[in-house]
């Protein structure tokens, strides 16, 4: 790419990023809505909100849960991450796909899982209580909340705890071990304080995500009225009847400066934990601590999380789906049906909402990968402002959570003439899963660029080839694997967004995630449980084509 | 006539100047060796007639044209250059064939179909690899590949061909091999040819002249011969050959000559470094410039030192003797420990 054309998409991505964010901001400073005629620069909205005890209390809330789950999701994932990447656990090449399946299964479909397995009349509750007389936990609960948000956070710890781990060379426990410690001591001693600024880092992460939670909360603190920033910002619609566009910009506005210095927190960290990572270099040959006896307990800790965070929501809810009703006294084996499948089909827009999702996932993802793509290359080997300037408006996004994100392109949407014949378009859904994803998928692609070697753009150049030709006839076919697996990372990514096309929901645009979120509200949970049956599946579609196109690559 | 121009390069690369005024030219014809340590610039220089880094100061010319010219505003972009490079990793695309590789320069240029394949044969012919146009960069040796890097650049006759360290990928014994047919196919095509090295050998048997460079400056230039046996410098000397060194001060000065002391021996050498008498000197003199003075005497820039031990080197051997606080090293045939007498002739020894 020349110069013009490396500014022209990056000033592109600046207007698409800032656009948004802007409209939030000057909403949030207006009495009324912005395509009212009669609305004035005012406070109100601030003070409104600022007045509003569940405002407060919903801040609390978050702020509640997300110090919790972090204290629940760190130790579990850095114990399990030392358990899989450095020991002779038995099994571990099974378990370890495995402790990434809540990533990618939406959580609103998780939550439905949950209640439908442990909520009051749960297939597990049930079953307890046949054994002790009663159920020993309430699902709907600040604490079950907390509980649940860190067990499905776990992965994300896991995730960044065994790259850190991956890289140590296995001397140093080695050397431990050598010395007399157990492997236990190894863990905590060692292992685990060398890779502090990864599992540091993940912590950050975690409290992060509990700011932004929305699925968990709605579907299990909705029965007791527990409130999180996200669910009330969802709720403050209802509350007053009217659409309140300035009051909800005033929460957009509270949760993007809550995120906001946390996500830079997160860059700062990254950055120190590679460079710690990138000290100790080399890891040679890895040889697996080996643990004894302790090996049982290990296996059992990690096939009771598996248990409670995967496979019974997830097995519960699909048994749900094919049954007409459950509850005490009910024969699984005599109810079964698939009316809820067929009955699916009778609505023409949940019919739509399915065909829109793999649409949106599979055409949709393509396109954000390309987009993606075009900005990195705009970036790529090119010291100057712009390229840092980009590389913190990146950073934007990240602090809108999806809903919020939603929100605002709908706004975009509605407020930029050109674009509103569009906003009841799948364009307006792409435009937002796009810019949701844009810091993650800007991650994958330029993982993909930074494999390319300079010296292979430069003979290019040299040959004689133009910018513009290096890119198209050296770069891009050398990326395209990385490519490929970006897409498909997008495609689940896609797949199980719920939160972003919650405000963008209209005839033609349903997607699976924001009709799970509308339905729920009505309270049909035949139609519910199958739609989720669906979105797991075509997931663990995804999820198959992803692994086998590991396998055809990686040897 | 002049093939190359450099016309005092300053090139300044995050904050450090790495070139410092360079001024060379380079003929039609000539192989050009740019000779240093790491960090002298050598690759930067290289990098910057290439177009891949941008000089602040200065021009280069190629032939008649300013392919860089700070003052006047010229900078053409690498792919406008025509030049040909060969990259120290040898750059090979591995989603291309070989054929597809070397052919790509041409596809640049608007070549037909036919006459690609001709001259991409013809290139490959030229470097030994006819037969393997269908292959993929990684299935073929690092000799091979390093044919291939030579061939892609060749391909669309370049003025100049730069050559970033070609050999250092290679063991030993390829090396060796590469280092002939790489001087006589640029010599069959009397190309204009410049590279980079950090190897003051392979300098010496691949270029007609070489250019030191240290921090950012050319030291010397000159052909192989004159490096090696006139240095002008210290650095030059060191860097050109193995050496002994003497660190002395002056004692007498006469016609070119300088007396320093050795130990309490008194040895004259030539007066390289223009020193008079009590001026701090250093002397240098080849290890192969050291002979051992078979019989009794003790004549005129002799010195006696005690064998300390012998490393037999293949075909001959390398003596290490001792001469109070120094040691010094010459090559001979095999000797008795003991007291020997070393010749160190005044003119092979270096005062600067």
């Amino acid at each position: 790419m020349n110069r013009p054309l490396r500014i022209a998409v990056i000033v592109a991505m600046a207007l698409a990023v800032l656009a948004p964010v802007g409209l939030v901001a000057y909403q949030s400073f207006l009495d009324g809505p912005f395509f009212q005629p009669q609305t004035t620069f005012s406070l109100s909205a601030y003070e409104f909100v600022l007045d509003d005890e569940d405002f407060f209390e919903a801040l609390g809330n978050s702020a509640m849960i997300a110090f919790g789950m972090t204290l629940i999701a760190v130790p579990l994932g850095a114990i399990l991450a030392f358990l899989l990447v450095r020991t002779d656990l038995p099994g571990r090449r099974w378990i370890e796909p495995l402790i990434l399946v809540p990533m990618f299964i939406s959580s609103v479909v998780l939550a439905f899982g949950f209640v439908v397995t442990f909520g009051p009349v749960g297939l597990v509750s049930l079953w307890v209580k046949g054994w002790l007389g009663e159920v020993p936990w309430y699902l709907y609960s600040k604490p079950s909340l907390m509980v649940i948000a860190g067990l499905t956070h776990v992965p994300h710890v896991f995730l960044y705890a065994s790259s850190g781990l991956r890289s140590l060379g296995s001397d140093v426990e080695e050397a431990a071990r050598s010395t007399g410690a157990g492997p236990l001591r190894v863990a905590l001693t060692v292992s685990l304080p060398m890779i502090m600024p990864s599992i540091l880092y993940s912590a950050v992460l975690v409290f992060f995500l509990g700011f932004e939670l929305f699925g968990l909360p709605l579907v299990l603190g909705d029965p007791e009225g527990i409130l999180v920033l996200a669910t009330y910002l969802y709720k403050l619609t209802v509350k007053l009847g009217t659409p309140s566009y300035q009051l909800m910009a005033v929460v957009v506005v509270a949760i993007v400066c809550i995120a906001l210095p946390l996500v830079w927190l997160q860059r700062t960290l990254l950055k120190t934990a590679n460079r710690y990572v990138a000290v100790k270099g080399k890891a040679s040959a890895v040889r697996p601590v080996s643990i004894g006896a302790w090996r049982w307990p290990a296996v059992t800790l990690i096939g009771l999380w598996l248990l409670v965070t995967v496979v019974l929501p997830v097995s519960g809810l699909v048994l749900r789906s094919f049954v007409t009703s459950w509850g005490e006294g009910v024969s699984l084996a005599g109810s079964f049906t698939l009316h809820h499948f067929k009955e699916l089909l009778n609505y023409p827009n949940l019919v739509r909402g399915i065909v829109n999702t793999v649409l949106m996932a599979a055409v949709g993802g393509a396109a954000s990968v390309a987009v993606y793509t075009l900005v990195n290359l705009a970036a790529h080997r090119w010291n100057s402002g712009w390229t840092r300037v980009m590389d913190y408006l990146v950073l934007l996004p990240r602090a809108m959570p999806g809903l919020i994100a939603g929100l605002a392109i709908f706004w975009v949407f509605l407020f930029v003439a050109p674009l509103a014949p569009l906003r009841q378009t799948l364009l307006s859904i792409w435009a937002a899963y796009t810019l949701v994803w844009l810091a993650y998928g800007m991650r994958l692609v330029s993982g993909a660029l930074l494999q390319v070697g300079p010296e292979l753009e430069e003979a290019g150049r040299v040959v004689g080839a133009s910018p513009w030709r290096v890119s198209r006839d050296l770069t891009l076919p050398l990326i395209k694997v990385g490519l490929i697996g970006s897409w498909l990372l997008i495609f689940v990514t896609y797949m199980r967004e719920y939160s972003t096309a919650v405000y963008l929901l209209s005839p033609g645009t349903e997607v699976i995630g924001s009709l799970l979120v509308s339905l729920w509200g009505t309270g049909a949970v035949d139609t519910v449980t199958a739609l989720s049956t669906v979105n797991i599946a075509l997931i663990g579609l995804g999820l198959l084509l992803m692994t086998s196109f590991r396998k055809h690559h990686h040897g | 006539m002049a093939k190359l121009i450099i016309d005092d390069l300053h090139v300044r690369l995050g904050g450090n100047e790495i070139l410092k005024g360079i001024s060379a030219t380079f003929q039609q014809g000539e192989i050009v060796a740019l000779l240093g340590r790491s960090g002298s610039g050598k690759t930067t220089l290289l990098r910057s007639i290439a177009g891949l880094e941008q000089p602040n100061k200065g021009a280069i010319r190629i032939g008649d044209a300013a392919v860089f010219d700070a003052a006047a505003g010229v900078n053409l972009t690498p792919e406008k250059r025509n030049l040909g490079l060969v990259f120290q990793s040898y750059a090979l695309w591995p989603h291309k064939t070989v054929f597809e590789n070397v052919a790509y320069g041409l596809k640049l240029r608007g070549c037909s179909k036919p006459e690609i394949t001709a001259r991409v044969e013809a290139v490959l012919e030229g470097v030994g690899l006819g037969h393997l146009g269908g292959r993929y960069p990684h299935q073929m040796s690092g000799g091979q590949q390093q044919r291939v890097a030579l061939a892609r650049a060749l391909v669309y006759s370049p003025p100049v061909i730069l050559l970033d360290e070609p050999l250092s990928n290679l063991d030993a014994k390829l090396r060796e091999e590469a280092r002939i047919w790489i001087r006589t196919l640029i010599k069959r095509l009397n190309l204009t040819a410049v590279f980079v090295t950090h190897d003051q050998v392979e300098a010496m048997a691949i270029a007609d002249r070489i250019v030191l460079l240290d921090d950012g400056r050319i030291v010397q230039s000159g052909s192989p011969e004159e490096l090696y046996n006139e240095p002008r410098s210290l650095f030059a000397s060191e860097f050109m050959g193995v050496n002994n060194t003497v660190k002395s001060t002056v004692r007498e000065a006469r016609g070119g000559y300088v007396q320093i002391d050795l130990e309490g021996f008194a040895l004259w050498g030539r007066n390289c470094g223009g020193k008079a008498v009590s001026d701090p000197a250093v002397g240098v003199i080849r290890l192969e410039q050291v002979a051992v003075a078979h019989g009794e005497a003790g004549g005129e820039n002799t010195v006696r030192a005690e064998l300390e031990t012998s490393v037999y080197l293949g075909g001959h051997w390398e003596h290490v003797f001792r001469c109070g606080e120094l040691s010094l090293r010459a090559f001979g045939k095999p000797l008795k420990a003991g007291p020997h007498w070393l010749h160190l002739p005044p003119e092979q020894l270096w005062v600067f």
